[in-house]
């Protein structure tokens, strides 16, 4: 379970956070959340599907990681094999919470950095030379810290960003449903569900405003990369395949 | 006589009415029609601004949710505007010995249904598990009140199959709303003060005091159980069926929720007392209960006494001392037929009777669904159309009547004078007492139901027979076929039992998936 608190340079200053990579420190994932703004170098490396949220049914797009819960194919004894990590993978443990604002008037809130500190990789021994510090000498932030907090500031866009891209594609019925069955060598079957895609014969029909449209909001450009990151299955059928082989 | 059927006046707004028009409207493709204007499909809906609605059903059939998707509504607009709750069956109380028992009738059929009929395979576990938790997991449900779906799952699919409870009232204004700014119903509001004949003795007109006369092609009776068209001016009369089914007063009320986020009903609840039965309905804003009774049996003193202590023992002393009870009356019973020359009734001007399967919504849903399919082309071709709708909606009728009337025969009470009628033979149709005769020998399954025009599938009919204890004897002689199905049976029951328990870890409550739908709606896919 997480437990998350407000990042204080006081009662975290000897904090220390391991970076490695591994099913230990919960890496063991089959999905992730992502957001059009990374789907650039997402999608050289994993493919793109539309999942939903189980505690409110709505849409967002994801990284496909493995073909079963816990499964990551990409996860191995040497860390994480490939050449970009989603940022919700990047932002651990750490997270945007929300604190009243009272200079924003009633009800205003404003973002906060929080820690899990119930997470794995905390390493609570200033004198450790293992992980990375969070503060230094002087209570100010490392420069790990710093570049979390830029990742955890693109998350905050981008679930915004996420918002009014799937209302787009939600108005003009452009994602459908999709099971997908992999075989595997080994004779097995595992099969996707409660997955979508971008339905490509709507979106070959759509108006000539529309997609203007959508270029200009950039989502044109989202929509292909998803649609071009079907590529990706086929070497993570391989590595599935050479793990059991 | 080749006039053609282009202008349909529906006399009355209730939910009959606007349903009515929802179904027909939508169809007939009313709103984006491209023809000129003389060869248009107009569909008027006159409302009088006097009467109020009376608003009976306020549980529906599975049925509503095509009914609902057919007219382009929107799942999540109709559960935030019309107070609406998931129903996934009925509990029925005190209907077998007038003491604590209770059975169900899911809405779900039990397990590979098509396939197996699990009900000879249960006889022999009959004391160990009651039928419907054998075969569904829906009453474990129902149990826990959870709701049939999660929020992920798209509007109008389920896990486990469900219907609705709504605010009758909040219903039929939502479907107006839905009918005039979309499908293109023109609504007058005009009190009818007469109707005009045409040569051949059809409704040529109406006559309103503020619209002038509003012509037809085709009038529709909405208007009630008053029957302005079908009854007060073609004379159809009303065939009582008070010699079956006695109840013919209801008394009712609507209870506040003690708390604002106490639990909600996911199934009707239907309590049997002296000479009736309580029903209690939840919608996420409060309680229906109501009484419904035999006037020739029970006193409205006494009867009012008994819904008073029902309430004050299942919701609150409080509750019950502040509760104002709305009586209605009504003649249990149909017209003796519903189309005649160019009048066609739906809704309780068609007939009534108690609403113990909630049937008064279906038969609207189905009314309109058949006028809107074969909606004759001409004035000629209409006759045969009224007929074959007549002789389906009477078929459909003594069906509804015979399946009410069986959950009463098959009570053990004889407590009181009501309960001894009920089983008296004169006072059961038939054919009733021929099935059950038979049931005795076999029971029912695909066989015994199998016109399209059956109004309950026979499942229904095993929940209600098991569920009060009915038995059926063992085959006198061994069957091949019961002996192949009875290793399938035992790993059904098996996989009933765990998908039970996977689904009442997985769903969440009523309440909660309601307020789920509030904030973030449902998703199309």
């Amino acid at each position: 379970m997480s437990n998350y608190k407000i990042l204080n340079n006081d009662v975290h200053k000897d904090l220390r956070v391991n970076t490695s990579r591994s099913a230990q420190l919960g890496d063991n994932i089959m999905y992730t959340m992502t957001f059009p703004m990374e789907f650039r170098d997402i999608q050289s490396c994993y493919p793109i599907f539309f999942c939903k949220d189980p505690e409110s049914g709505q849409l967002y797009p994801a990284a496909l990681l493995g073909f079963e819960q816990d499964q990551n194919l990409f996860l191995s004894d040497s860390g994480w094999d490939a050449t970009y990590i989603p940022l919700m993978v990047r932002r651990h443990p750490f997270l945007i919470g929300f604190q009243a604002n009272p200079d924003g008037g009633e009800g205003a809130t404003k973002p906060v950095v929080s820690i899990d500190s119930d997470s794995p990789r905390l390493i609570n021994n200033a004198g450790s030379e293992e992980g990375e510090a969070l503060f230094n000498q002087e209570g100010a932030p490392s420069d790990f810290l710093q570049t979390s907090i830029g990742a955890l500031e693109s998350i905050h866009r981008g679930l915004e960003h996420n918002k009014g891209f799937i209302a787009a594609l939600l108005e003009h019925e452009l994602l459908e449903s999709f099971s997908l069955e992999i075989t595997l060598n080994d004779g097995s079957n595992n099969q996707l569900m409660g997955f979508y895609t971008i339905a490509e014969e709507k979106l070959q029909s759509l108006d000539g405003d529309t997609l203007a449209k959508f270029n200009a909001q950039g989502y044109l450009q989202s929509i292909y990369m998803a649609i071009a990151s079907f590529a990706r299955l086929r070497p993570m059928i391989d590595k599935k395949n050479a793990q059991l082989a | 006589m080749n006039q053609r059927i282009n202008r349909v006046v529906i006399v009355g707004g209730g939910t009959a009415g606007w349903l009515t028009a929802g179904v027909i409207a939508a169809e007939h493709c009313i709103g984006s029609q491209n023809s000129s204007p003389e060869d248009s499909f107009h569909l008027t809906l006159v409302e009088s601004p006097d009467i109020p609605t009376i608003g009976v059903g306020e549980g529906t059939w599975p049925s509503m949710r095509s009914t609902l998707q057919k007219m382009g509504i929107s799942e999540t607009d109709f559960f935030r505007e019309c107070s609406a709750s998931f129903k996934q069956g009925t509990l029925f109380k005190g209907w077998r010995t007038g003491a604590n028992d209770i059975y169900t009738h899911p809405f779900t059929a039990p397990q590979s249904y098509n396939e197996v009929n699990l009900a000879p395979h249960w006889q022999t576990a009959r004391e160990q598990i009651n039928f419907a938790q054998a075969v569904s997991p829906q009453s474990a449900l129902f149990a826990d009140k959870l709701a049939p779906k999660q929020i992920s799952t798209p509007e109008y699919a389920f896990n486990v199959n469900y219907g609705y409870h709504l605010d009758a009232a909040k219903f039929a204004e939502f479907l107006r709303k839905h009918c005039v700014e979309k499908l293109g119903v023109t609504h007058i509001k005009a009190n009818v003060t007469g109707i005009n004949s045409a040569d051949n003795g059809d409704i040529a007109s109406i006559a309103t005091d503020s619209h002038g006369n509003i012509e037809g092609d085709l009038f529709i009776d909405c208007s009630g159980s008053r029957a302005l068209l079908l009854g007060e001016h073609f004379g159809i009369p009303l065939c009582s069926k008070s010699d079956i089914l006695f109840n013919n007063t209801a008394l009712a009320a609507q209870i506040p929720y003690t708390d604002e986020n106490d639990p909600i009903e996911s199934c009707t609840l239907s309590t049997a007392q002296s000479a009736g039965w309580i029903w209690e309905i939840g919608l996420p804003t409060r309680r229906g209960i109501g009484h419904v009774y035999s006037s020739d049996h029970n006193t409205e003193e006494r009867a009012s006494e008994e819904l008073l202590s029902y309430i004050a023992s299942t919701v609150s002393e409080q509750a019950a001392a502040a509760a104002t009870l709305r009586k209605v009356q009504f003649s249990p019973g149909h017209r003796a037929k519903f189309w005649h020359k160019n009048c066609v009734a739906i809704g309780m001007s068609a007939g009534f009777i108690e609403p113990l399967e909630a049937s008064a919504l279906v038969l609207v849903e189905l009314s309109a669904a058949m006028i809107a399919e074969q909606l004759p082309a001409n004035r000629e071709v209409m006759d045969l159309v009224a007929e074959r709708f007549n002789d389906k909606f009477l078929y459909r009728w003594d069906r509804i009547i015979e399946f009410l009337k069986l959950h009463y025969v098959l009570s053990q009470r004889r407590d009181t004078q009501y309960w001894r009628d009920n089983c008296e033979a004169s006072s059961i149709p038939e054919q009733l007492t021929d099935l059950l005769a038979l049931w005795r020998h076999q029971s029912p399954w695909h066989r015994d139901t199998n016109n399209a025009d059956d109004m309950f599938p026979s499942a229904s009919f095993q929940y209600v027979l098991y569920g009060m204890d009915f038995e059926t004897m063992p085959s006198q002689t061994e069957r091949r076929s019961e002996q192949a199905d009875q290793q399938r049976a035992g790993r059904l029951f098996q996989e009933n039992a765990a998908r039970t328990q996977q689904l009442k870890t997985s769903l969440p409550t009523n309440r909660d998936l309601i307020n789920k739908i509030y904030t973030f709606g449902f998703q199309k896919i």
